[in-house]
């Protein structure tokens, strides 16, 4: 047994040693996910909520006006206020080409008074028609912000109000939900795209048939080379988190020592899918409709991009016992909710009952050539 | 005596296409002997090599290689032997040395790369990339990795193929080296002139069935005393021989 470990050893050794010698392998192995982190990072971007951006139009200069307008102006990260529509006329072609998603106007007689009578007015939000539900929520948002400028006219405060409150007190952005879906689409590359290659490659070369007149076994080569691949999968996925938190500014909230062993199980166990196609397949070209096969169902279905509460029900419960799908959840409820690996025991189960169907599956169509 | 290290008797393979690849071969090898396999393409003689080699299952017949049954325990029959395909593949981006510790890993023993190196004159490679090897460097190259657990037999498949003459005189030596530390060499070849050369015994094979075992010298007598007659005289020299004068013996890879 001891010698089975120093074989495992070698192997692994070399062959990482071997991987980063070769420049394209890094290329699509490392750099090209970190691309595809800027690109959707850029898209569901750093900032809080979805980037609902408004203009503000003043058309009254009564003491009311100005007010509501300052107050509006103070709370950037409510109204997010574009700097460059300054007139009506300007904000209706940006919302009509889609640059600008609502336009609160404070119409001109806005906190006039008729001689004697309390001062009155009503703001305006104009919005394009597919833009229905903000601008409720933008219009309550208004309507709160008007009532210290209507208390002095109600002696009496309404008994029964609506009072909203956000849950969790840690300030997670979007991107921290998104960031467990981009790894786990990163994964899919790291795990599976990539290692697929890996055997094919090296029967083509004739090298596993010159490794099987050797003693070695099967399940020996075949682990050395999963860690070899999990050591490189391993690296991009230390740069996807330095790159996240640098620039996307990433929250982890999670024990990082508990995360780190989740993940390390997780790609163990998805890169055994990859290696599995690439021993059982004879060359590249049957290895690769198969693994194209493999993944797609999980690249949509496992909570990449499009959040599985969106789907119907029946698939929700299919793809949840994707392997993926427990890889995505438990990330992000470790690093996003802070969770420990007791919190995700049933994402833990998933991940390791599928490592050992894989793996056994692996060993056994496993081809030399 | 010299002892029988290898004993095939009656073997046979057929394809699941139903091909009969090799079809009731006999034969013993002796204790350190250079042992030829000669015959056209398609005589069945690497796959023979490779139903001895455990790398094909053998459809019926028994091989006995150093009094194992190959087809019961393969695992002891691949400690025993020394492998050199006919194509040597070696991973890419891989430097000798880490190569030849690979291989003495797989077998379990420990390596001395630059030993290995040295005994095939490639200890200046040791840092160089398999790929940036010669033909015949490579084949130098995928001896010494055969050899890394020093195998008791030693099979070599189409050695020589697409070398140059300085290339393969040597390998020759390589491989009488290799017979002179007490292992048993077997190996196919289409050069005549080679298994004349090199092999104790050579036996030819067609069709999957072996139609001649003996020395190559009883071969030739054996012929002559049917009354063969080469057309034309034999000559003293041939062009090799020029070839070799001219350009010396000194490896030029």
């Amino acid at each position: 047994m001891r010698n089975a470990w120093r074989i495992i050893y070698v192997f692994a050794l070399i062959n990482t040693k071997r991987f980063f010698r070769n420049r394209v392998a890094i290329f699509f192995g490392v750099l090209f996910p970190l691309i595809i982190l800027f690109v959707i990072g850029g898209i569901f971007g750093g900032g809080g909520n979805a980037s609902f951006t408004t203009a503000l139009i003043t058309q009254s200069s009564t003491t009311p006006a100005t007010a509501i307008a300052t107050r509006i102006e103070r709370k950037p990260d409510v109204f997010k206020l574009s700097k460059t529509v300054r007139t009506f006329a300007e904000a209706r072609s940006a919302m009509a080409k889609g640059t600008l998603d609502a336009t609160i106007v404070v119409p001109a007689g806005f906190g006039a008074s008729a001689s004697g009578s309390v001062p009155s007015g009503a703001l305006v939000v104009y919005y394009p028609h597919a833009n229905a539900q903000e601008a409720q929520a933008l219009a309550s948002v208004l309507q709160s912000e008007l009532e210290p400028l209507n208390a002095p006219y109600e002696p009496v405060r309404p008994p029964y109000t609506v009072k909203t409150e956000q849950t969790g007190s840690r300030s997670l952005t979007s991107f921290d939900y998104t960031f467990a879906g981009l790894l786990g689409f990163a994964l899919l590359g790291i795990g599976i795209f990539g290692p697929t290659s890996v055997f094919p490659e090296l029967k083509r070369q004739g090298v596993l048939r010159r490794l099987e007149t050797t003693p070695l076994k099967i399940w020996q080569y075949f682990i050395a080379t999963a860690i070899s691949q999990c050591v490189v999968g391993f690296v991009t996925i230390v740069a996807m988190f330095a790159v996240s938190i640098l620039v996307f500014h990433l929250h982890v909230i999670g024990n990082w020592f508990e995360l780190f062993a989740f993940l390390t199980l997780s790609v163990a166990m998805i890169l055994g899918i990859g290696l599995a196609i690439g021993g059982w397949a004879k060359d590249q070209s049957q290895a690769a409709p198969l693994a194209n096969i493999v993944t797609f169902p999980m690249l949509f279905l496992s909570g990449t991009f499009f959040p599985r509460y969106l789907m119907p029900g029946w698939l929700q419960v299919i793809s949840t016992y994707f392997p993926l799908t427990p890889v995505i959840d438990g990330v992000r409820m470790i690093a996003a909710e802070g969770r420990g690996l007791s919190g995700v025991a049933s994402q833990l189960g998933l991940v390791l009952a599928w490592a050992v169907v894989i793996y056994l599956i692996a060993f056994r169509v496993f081809r030399w050539s | 005596m010299a002892q029988t290290v290898l004993s095939l008797t009656d073997v046979t393979k057929r394809y699941e296409n139903g091909t009969e690849a090799v079809r009731g071969v006999s034969l013993d090898v002796i204790e350190g002997e250079i042992f030829g396999i000669l015959g056209p393409n398609g005589a069945g003689k690497t796959t023979t090599l490779e139903m001895i080699e455990t790398l094909q299952t053998i459809t019926s017949g028994t091989i006995t290689l150093l009094g194992i049954n190959v087809a019961d325990d393969p695992l002891a029959v691949k400690k025993l032997i020394g492998v050199q395909p006919q194509t040597p593949g070696f991973q890419d981006k891989t430097r000798l040395s880490e190569v030849l510790e690979l291989f003495a890993a797989a077998y379990g023993v420990k390596a001395d790369p630059m030993k290995s190196l040295s005994e095939v004159g490639l200890a200046d490679k040791a840092r160089c990339f398999v790929e940036e090897l010669s033909g015949g460097q490579r084949q130098r190259f995928s001896i010494a990795v055969a050899l890394v657990h020093q195998p008791r037999i030693f099979f070599m498949d189409e050695p020589t193929t697409g070398l140059d003459p300085q290339a393969r005189r040597n390998l020759w030596e390589l491989m009488r080296e290799v017979r002179r530390r007490g292992a048993t060499v077997i190996l196919t070849t289409h050069y005549m002139d080679e298994a004349r050369l090199l092999c104790d015994r050579v036996a030819i094979m067609d069709t999957g069935k072996i139609i001649a075992l003996d020395a190559p010298a009883n071969l030739i007598a054996a012929l002559l005393m049917r009354g063969f007659k080469k057309e034309q005289q034999v000559e003293e020299a041939n062009l090799e021989d020029v070839f070799i004068d001219l350009t010396g013996k000194e490896l030029r890879d």
